[in-house]
Order: structure tokens, then sequence, then C-alpha cells
């Protein structure tokens, strides 16, 4: 009976939409909390401490509520109808990252052949919303972060796409799902398998400061940057408008986490589990993988200090993108001797 | 053939020329920002992200204190003196007390010297440790904040223990300092000193205070980014610095070995083995070095005062009604933001009949229009989180 | 060390009033009276180039702070000087060393109701907004400053403040309460009770 109603492919879809639609809200608040809880550990405060309970648990869900509560404010020469997709066409892109990530052998929304090239060019996606809310809310603060969010994605998508080069050459194939084969598969069929990190050591460095940079966090939140542009392209914002950027922050802090940990780190698999076990122990293992990724985020986040415009540019075009050509090289040489 | 430097100049010109012209934008940032300390409103002119005219327009917080001290009895002038720089209310006293002090030729108690010298360098050490926790805040690093904010909490709560007030004490008295507490004089014994364990708790406190010099030095100094940020920006040469009346911790970064403390005497520091810490090229960092080096220098003083204060009076004899005689004089202090100085020209009366304040930050941001000239917006936020100050020292 | 209060208990021959006579010298002036404080009173019209001369010759390139005082035997607020004196405008400026520690404080008297002066902002280029604050609050009009707008009052405000003629409004509305301090001081004999031990401790 349910598997008659699975096979119709519009029940199917909208089994899946409900699927990402409950787990971006709770992956947005896993990683939230997260972030609250360790950066006050990092600070030696004690973080949310009574919402809910036990912990401040319920923190972010009380301040979701406020947000809803909240006046949507619309300035007066605001490009309205832009100024109101804007937050709708950021959280879109982190929606459609979720539909290629593999959560356990054929645990996966679609996988695409071209599964990382799509995630990597949906994840701009939400940079243009950034820089249309920018420019819709006829705010000079708004304006130059909008306009800083858009030289950071053309500098770093760059990176972001050679540092996967290097993986898709050693695998072979885009597909995630292929990518994490190739690496469970790595010494033959039941073997230790080789999680990409260790041969691409530089390419999963250069992926993570990209995606640092196009996640806009700290050290390479410039489109925000409290202290000089108040607060960049989310000035003029409010409201559940203003949580759209919140919630989509950390689902896409979630997603690209989960695809540098497919790409580099394995992904669902983990050496020594069968394919059925790895069925039901792959998205906990993936979870755990990409909670490490996120805890290196946010440990950025609460050290470092923001770097400048031009420092920025001058990091992706003379560091990254050179260095991640040679990686591009050198993986290239050592898949021909190999 | 060949070409001459002329017309290579020539050339590079025309190619200048056809470039994208973009129009000017006039950023206005402030009275309220989240980094303008206040409400100081710059108005700069930028082109993208570089900017080359900023025209900081002050007097949001304008109190008018040297209008309402003439109507003020010198007693009652200590209250809103305190106002002035909110960060580090007790050392404005100093310069005030002091001044009508050298006017009634009333010679302080050495207890008193060295209590209001200790509350003096404690309340530097509050001031620095808030630039310790907004600068590196500024450039996007949020964690020192609490480090510096934890230590500078211990701190005030001593200077509280001591003065009842944590921002404004009121606490010095012309002719010595007011016994803790207790208000009525029938009660007035000797619980009405430093409180119990105060000298104690505050070594201890200085110990603390130095540990986290090292904590936020591990943070900050070892991070690459910030070196990065401040760095060669900003930089004041000395001649610069002295003309436009930049004094303090920002002279000092230009390499300046100059301490009002070590000149004048108007508190005992000489008695003290200390060190005038000058930075090298005077730029952001700098500014940021030599702060927190005068942390540890100030708990350097507190630890050595507390070793040898005397047993004595904390009280000149003063007539109850204070009239300071006819005559004019300039007392000038080394505040936590720089010199804090009082002109005062007293015509026997109750009040003054003038009190010029010359404050710190005043003349040390009187300096950005020639400082921000063509740097970049990031760049603006760094400078003037660097030199330090305080809108109520500005406004007055 | 310019002085101590303990130097000016003594009348004793003070390195202070050698140091005035040498700069009164140089700048061309006559000393004036001041506790621990170096004032060297200059004739108006070279005020600029005393101040210049203090710049260049006697070392002083630090720009302490400029400002005036209102002398008037009419007064609106606080109390009138103690003896009738000649109405005027005194200009006051501090300029100091960044080595010893030596300072000077030049003055110059300008006319009550129209004070004029050359602006100081080619000597010390931070006299700028001291000027300003001078001109809004004193309404001493310096020649040559290029930018004599308001610093601290609203574009429109009439009036200078500072100036003994101008009423401070609340205390129009209400007198001051606290005119005399009502706390007494401690007396005679409480004062001698830490003297044995060292309380705090």
């Amino acid at each position: 009976m349910i598997a008659d109603l699975l096979s119709n492919f519009w029940v199917l879809l909208a089994v899946k939409v409900l699927i990402v639609a409950a787990l971006i809200p709770v992956a947005g608040l896993v990683v939230g909390f997260a972030e609250l809880k360790l950066s006050a550990k990092m600070q030696s405060r004690v973080g949310p401490y009574f919402a809910g309970g036990r912990w401040g648990w319920a923190q972010l869900l009380a301040d979701g509520i406020k947000f809803f509560q909240k006046e949507d404010i619309v300035p007066e020469n605001a490009d309205r109808p832009v100024f109101k997709i804007a937050p709708a066409l950021v959280l879109m892109g982190a929606v459609a990252l979720w539909v290629v990530i593999p959560w356990g052998p054929g645990l996966v929304f679609r996988d695409l052949d071209v599964g990382i090239f799509y995630a990597l060019a949906i994840s701009s996606i939400s940079t243009i919303g950034v820089l249309m809310a920018g420019w819709a809310s006829a705010n000079k603060y708004s304006l130059i972060g909008g306009l800083r969010a858009a030289g950071q994605l053309i500098a770093y998508e760059l990176p972001l796409v050679l540092a996967v080069v290097g993986v898709v050459i050693m695998a072979g194939t885009m597909s995630l799902e292929g990518i994490v084969r190739a690496q469970a598969g790595w010494f033959g069929e039941g073997g230790p398998g080789l999680p990409f990190v260790i041969p691409q050591f530089v390419g999963f460095v250069i992926f993570m400061i990209a995606a640092l940079a196009e996640l806009t966090r700290i050290p390479f939140d410039m489109p925000i940057a409290e202290s000089e542009l108040v607060m960049g392209y989310l000035t003029e914002y409010s409201g559940f408008r203003f949580l759209f950027f919140f919630l989509a922050e950390f689902s896409n802090m979630f997603a690209l986490s989960a695809i540098a940990a497919t790409a580099f780190l394995g992904g669902y698999w983990m050496p020594g589990l069968t394919e059925s076990q790895l069925t039901f122990a792959g998205p906990l293992i993936l979870v755990a993988k990409v909670m490490v990724l996120v805890f290196l985020m946010i440990w950025f986040r609460w050290t470092f200090p923001r770097l400048r415009e031009d420092q920025l540019q001058t990091l992706a075009w003379k560091w990254l993108i050179p260095i991640a050509l040679v990686n591009i090289v050198a993986t290239g040489i050592l898949k021909v001797v190999i | 053939m060949s070409i001459d430097h002329d017309t290579l100049r020539h050339l590079s010109e025309v190619s200048v020329a056809v470039e994208l012209e973009t129009p000017e934008m006039t950023l206005n940032i402030g009275p309220q920002h989240p980094s303008t300390h206040g409400v100081l409103r710059l108005v700069a002119k930028v082109d993208g992200e570089r900017c080359y005219d900023v025209q900081p327009v002050i007097g949001y917080m304008h109190r008018g204190y040297e209008k309402l001290s003439e109507v003020r009895t010198y007693p009652q002038i200590t209250t809103i003196i305190n106002r002035i720089d909110w960060v580090s209310g007790y050392a404005n006293e100093i310069p005030f007390i002091v001044a009508a002090e050298r006017l009634m030729e009333l010679e302080v108690p050495e207890r008193a010297q060295y209590i209001r010298l200790i509350l003096t360098e404690m309340a530097r050490i509050a001031s620095h440790l808030v630039f310790n926790a907004s600068y590196p805040l500024e450039l996007g690093a949020a964690t020192p904040l609490f480090f510096a904010l934890r230590e500078r909490e211990r701190v005030l709560d001593l200077l509280e223990g001591v003065t009842g007030g944590r921002f404004h004490p009121n606490f010095n008295r012309i002719g010595g300092v007011k016994p803790a507490y207790g208000a009525g004089s029938q009660t007035r014994k000797l619980a009405q000193d430093l409180p119990k364990g105060f000298l104690a708790e505050t070594r201890q406190a200085m110990d603390r205070v130095l540990e986290v010099c090292d904590e936020l030095e591990d943070l900050v100094a070892g991070n690459e980014i910030i070196l990065a940020r401040t760095k060669g920006i900003g930089t004041i040469p000395p001649e610069v610095a002295a003309a436009y009346g930049v004094s303090g911790p920002n002279l000092r970064a230009s390499g300046v070995r100059f301490d009002l403390r070590k000149v004048e005497d108007y508190l005992p520091y000489d008695r003290f083995d200390w060190e005038v810490p000058v930075g090298e090229n005077g730029d952001c960092w700098d500014r940021w070095w030599v702060r927190l080096q005068e942390i540890r220098q100030s708990a350097k003083i507190i630890q050595q005062a507390i070793d040898s204060i005397p047993s004595g009076p904390l009280q000149a004899k003063v007539p109850k009604v204070i009239k300071v005689p006819k005559g004019e004089t300039y007392v000038r202090a080394e505040n936590p933001k720089g010199e804090m100085g009082y002109y005062l020209i007293s015509e026997g009366g109750l009040g003054p009949y003038r009190l010029k304040i010359r404050s710190a930050s005043f003349s040390n941001i009187s300096i950005l229009p020639w400082l921000l000239e063509g740097v970049l917006v990031p760049d603006i936020i760094a400078i003037m989180g660097s030199l330090d100050f305080v809108l109520g020292d500005v406004d007055r | 060390m310019t002085t101590s209060p303990s130097d000016t208990a003594t009348p004793t021959p003070d390195p202070l009033a050698d140091y005035a006579a040498q700069v009164a010298e140089a700048v061309g002036g006559e000393v004036v009276p001041a506790k621990a404080t170096v004032k060297v009173k200059v004739p108006t019209d070279r005020w600029v180039e005393a101040l210049t001369i203090a710049r260049d010759e006697l070392g002083l390139v630090f720009f302490s702070w400029l400002s005036a005082v209102d002398w008037s035997n009419q007064v609106e607020v606080g109390d009138p000087p103690e003896e009738e004196v000649e109405e005027r405008i005194e200009l006051l400026c501090t300029v100091a060393d960044i080595s010893d520690g030596r300072r000077v404080t030049f003055s110059t008297d300008l006319d009550h109701d129209q004070p004029v002066v050359d602006s100081l902002i080619d000597v010390y280029p931070g006299a700028d907004w001291h000027e300003r604050e001078t001109w809004e609050m004193f309404g001493v009009d310096f020649v040559g400053h290029p930018n004599l707008v308001h610093l601290y009052l609203p574009e429109r405000f009439i009036g200078n403040p500072l100036r003994k003629s101008f009423p401070l409004l609340s205390r129009e509305v209400k007198p001051w309460p606290g005119k005399v301090d009502v706390e007494g001081m401690p007396e005679e004999e409480e004062q001698e009770s830490p003297t044995t031990e060292n309380p705090g401790r």
C-alpha cells in the first residue's frame, strides 16, 4: 500500500519536499543552538539558560516565534517586490542544496550525475538574493554590503569549484553518491577505504576557506560587518524576513558542511559497516561529520576578526586559486601514476 | 624607437581618463552607529570603498559643563566632571581637585595621595580594558571582549567598594579623599578608611589583570588577521600628533616617550618604579600595544603603592565652606585617554569664575579629518576605534 | 618637573619664574602671575608671531588648548569678580613640549564687544576645533580660519553661551537650591584616628 503510493512520482515528490521542509528548520536550529552554546563556552559565558527549562534548548524556537510576531517593515523608498523576494531567494538556495546530499546508500533525494557541480552552482543563488536585498533596501550600508557580497561570490566561487576538481578527478565521477562509493572502495571492495581528505588535504582546506567566504561568516563577513556597515544587507530587514536570512545562513552552513563531508570525509560511509547497516547508520554518521565541520566554522567565527575587502580579494586571487590549480595538476599526475 | 618618460606619463594619464567614472556617495556614519562610541557623526565622501573626505560632526552630547561649573560650588563641581569621561570617571576628578588645592595652598595627607593614586591607576586599567574589549570587536573578533570585561568588572567592584560608585565615584574632596562610607560626622572613625581587605584584594586583582593581559596578548597579538588589519594603518607621525594636540597613549604610540605622570607631580608617581611604553610607528597596532603595556605598568604601580601606603589622616584641615582664594592655575594630568587639564580662574568666590576643561578625546579626534583622508571604509572604523575616545570627553 | 604643592607654599627662588621670564623675553610679552603655571601676556597683534616663536624656538610643539575668559563686571550667572575689572575678552592658549614637561599659557586681551584676532591654524593645525569652539562660545572672530561654523551648538543658535552676559535658562526658571554646600567637613579630633595601623589590609 505505502510502496504503491510511493511509486507514484507526485506522491514521492511531495514526501521528499515535506522531509526537506521539515529537516531544514531542524538543521538550522541545531546549528544555531550549537553556535550559541559553543560561543558561550569559548567566551566563558553560560549562554542561553532559561528557555525550555534545560540548557535553554528552546531559545531559538522562542526567538523564531518572536520574529514572527514582529512587524514586517519595508522602507519607504525600497524596491518593494525585490525587497520582499530576496529573503525567499536566499532560503531557496539553501533548500536546493539539500537535494543532492546522500544520507546513506540510495538515501538521497535526487542523485544527479553532476551532483557536486549542481550543489556548488545552486549555493551561489543565495548571493544573488543578498545582492538583491542590498540593492532593494534603498540604504547605503545595505548597498555596500550587497556589493561586497557580490565581489566575494565572484572571488570565492572559483577556489570552491577548483578545490573540488581534485576530488572529482580522484573519484572519476561528479555524483556525490559516486564520490562516497569511490572513497569507500578505494582499496577494493571491503577494504579500509580512503577519505579524500588525506590525498586532497590542500583541496579540503581551500574548500573550507571558500565555503566560509560563501557563507559570509567571520573572517569573511564583510557583507554584514556590524561594526562598519551596521548590519550590511540585513540593515533594513525585520521580522520573519530577517528570520529567513538567519535560517538560510544556518541551513547553508549545514548543507555546505555536508557537501564537504561527503566530498572529503567519506560522507555517510564509515569503515567496517556493511551496506545495510549504513542505510540506518548513514544519516547519523553524516550528521556527526557535519557537526565536526560546523564546530570548526563556529570556532573560526569566535576566534578571528574580519578581513578587509581588499585582503579578502588578495587571499582569493593570489593564494587560493593558484594553489588550487597546482593541486589539480598534482592530482592529475597522481592519478596517472597510480 | 624610444619613448621618453614624459610621453609615458602622458599615456598613463590617458588610460586613467577613459576609466569608468563612478559618482561619489556621501556616507553618513552615525550619530547612531555601532562603532562610533556614542553619538559621534562622520560625514564621509566615499568612492566605492575608498573615502577621500571625512568631516566629524560633534556636539550631540554637549552638556555645557564649563558654563555649569560657573554656577556651582567647588565640591559640587566634582560630581559633574565625573561625567566627562565616564569610562574612567575617577581620573577626571584629580586634576580639578589638585587645581583647587594648589590655589588654596593645601598640603594633602600622604595617605590620601596614595589612595588617589591607586584609584586613578585602577580607573586607567578599567578604561584600557574597555578599549581592549571594544577594539577587537570593531575589527570583528568578539571573544576578547569577554576576557577584558570580566577583569574590568573585578576592578570596578573594588573601586565601588571604596567609593560607592562604579562609574562616577565622586570620591575626592578638596584636601583629601572622602572617607569610605558613613555620611554623618559622628560615626566617622577608623572604619571609614579603606574597606577591610581592600588592599589584599586589590593585589590579587592586579595579579589577575596581569594574567588577562597575557591572555589578551595571546588572543590578539598572535592573530594574523588582526595584524593585517592594524599594522601600518592610520599612522600618525609624532610632529603631526603634537600639532593637533593628540596626547596620551596615542602620542606615545607614535614613539614619543612622554608621560605627564613622569613630568608633572600631581600625584606621587616618582616614588615608584615603572616605565613608559612607547610604540614604533604610530599605527593602530602600536596604539593597541601601548595600551596593553600601560595596563601592566599600572598594575605594577598599584602593587608598589599597596606595599608602601602610609598610615595617617585622609583629609587636610579645610574650612567648612570652601572658598578658593583669588588666582589662576592650570593643572594637567595623564588620564587614560590623554592629557586632561583644568584651567581654573578663581575670584575668591564659592565657585570658579571660569573653568576651562581641556579634555583629551576632543583633541585626539580633531585629527580625524587629516587621518582618514584616502582610507578604506573598514579602516575608518579600525582607525577611529584605535584612538579610544569617549563622546562625553569630546563634547563635555 | 614644573611644580609641586610644596613648592607653592615656600617662596624660594622658583625655576618656573626664570623660565617664565625667558619665554616672555623671547616672545616679547610680559609675565602674568599664575600659580604653578607660566603665563605670558602678549599684545594682540603679536599673537600669531608669539606662538610661532614658541613653536619654533622654544620647542613648544604640543598644542594643548585654546579658549577665552569673559572678564565682565555685570554677570548673569555665577559670582562677579572680587573687584572691578577692565572689561575684556582674554584669549588663552596653552602649548607645551613633549619631552621635559614645560608648558606655557599665552594670553592676550581682546576688545569686549568686537573681539578679533588672527587664527593660529597655520601654526598649530589643532587650533581648528578650539577656535571654532571659542568663536561660538565667546564670539571671538578668528581672522584666517577657513571654517568658522558651529561646533557644538545647532547651526541657527544665537548668542555666545560662555559669555557672562548669557543667562542660564534653568536658573532663570528656578534658583539653584544647592548654592551653599550643606555637608559639613570632618571634625578635628576625628582626623587623627587611623594613625597606628594601616586599615584596608
